[in-house]
């Protein structure tokens, strides 16, 4: 894994890789972030995650539930619903196609001189 | 490594949700009071783990994030604000009656003016449009009004004005386009 990522790129599949962190096990916000980061996504701000949870709530693919803490407040843990299952395998099957096509140009050879324009 | 919490990174913590949650009154109070509360348990965890400063930094801009909640919350594209519309609401009112209120002075400091006009009762018809009429009363040179009252146009101004700056009719329910499914390059995230 490399330290940093393309902003862009990490934007694209942020949903996709905290949907498959939840559902490989319930989480809280914090928790999530770090998670996310020992995975190698050292960069990703804890600010960039908590919003993203959101608006995956919102669009009801993650469902939460108030757990207490011996530690302070109450955490908010998030899971996946149905539909969270559901987009996570689409999700996934995406993005292995979209891997799989770049891969095809990536590992077409290039020209060993580069070529010129009229020459 | 654990951290002890103290007070210091408490207020600290505090600090930034506040700035966060200021931001956030275009959201539902119930949403608000829950995405403040779950900024506040983890910037607590997080500090507890790699100490307030850190948590604080890794949190990132206050601005920035409150921008993410509220697109994530009332999606992207133009929204409605309802800090805007209450500005308005509670704004004009004020620069309005300093306005009226210096007409009003206007046409008193005309009736007493030296030479002016003699004892008795004087009526205005006040701004027009915006105001009652005003009756005034000179006697000894001391002046009393009554009247000039606001008139019923400025009361639906107002109302106008305040759904034309909060962009109110975004928040109305109404047909959203459908919400970007499961995509190839993730979920529209």
């Amino acid at each position: 894994m490399t330290s940093s990522h393309d902003p862009q790129l990490l934007k694209g599949v942020l949903s996709l890789l905290l949907l498959h962190l939840l559902a490989e096990q319930e989480s809280y916000g914090y928790e999530v972030a770090q998670r996310l980061q020992a995975a190698g996504f050292a960069d990703v701000l804890e600010g960039t995650v908590y919003p993203a949870l959101a608006r995956l709530e919102r669009e009801g693919r993650l469902a939460t539930r108030l757990v207490a803490s011996s530690s302070g407040p109450a955490r908010k843990y998030y899971r996946l619903t149905e539909a969270g299952h559901e987009a996570l395998a689409a999700g996934a099957a995406g993005w292995s196609r979209h891997v799989a096509g770049v891969d095809a140009v990536l590992s077409r050879p290039l020209p060993i001189t580069p070529q010129r324009k009229g020459s | 490594m654990q951290h002890t919490v103290t007070w210091l990174d408490r207020l600290r913590i505090e600090r930034v949700v506040w700035s966060l949650d200021q931001r956030l009154y275009d959201l539902p109070s119930r949403t608000r009071v829950a995405r403040r509360r779950e900024v506040r348990v983890n910037l607590l965890a997080a500090a507890a783990e790699v100490g307030a400063a850190e948590a604080v930094q890794r949190l990132g801009d206050a601005r920035a994030l409150a921008e993410e909640y509220l697109a994530a919350e009332l999606g992207d594209g133009p929204r409605h604000s309802w800090t805007a519309a209450l500005v308005f609401l509670f704004g004009t009112p004020l620069l309005l009656n300093f306005f009226l209120s210096e007409a009003t002075n206007a046409y008193q400091q005309a009736l007493t003016a030296p030479g002016g006009h003699a004892d008795g009762a004087y009526s205005w018809n006040g701004v027009t449009w915006l105001q009652n009429p005003l009756d005034f009363v000179v006697h000894q040179g001391q002046v009393t009004h009554t009247g000039g009252a606001w008139s019923p146009l400025v009361y639906v101004l107002l109302l106008v004005g305040a759904v034309a700056c909060g962009r109110l009719w975004r928040a109305l329910p109404r047909r959203r386009s459908p919400r970007p499914t499961a995509s190839a390059d993730g979920l529209g995230g």
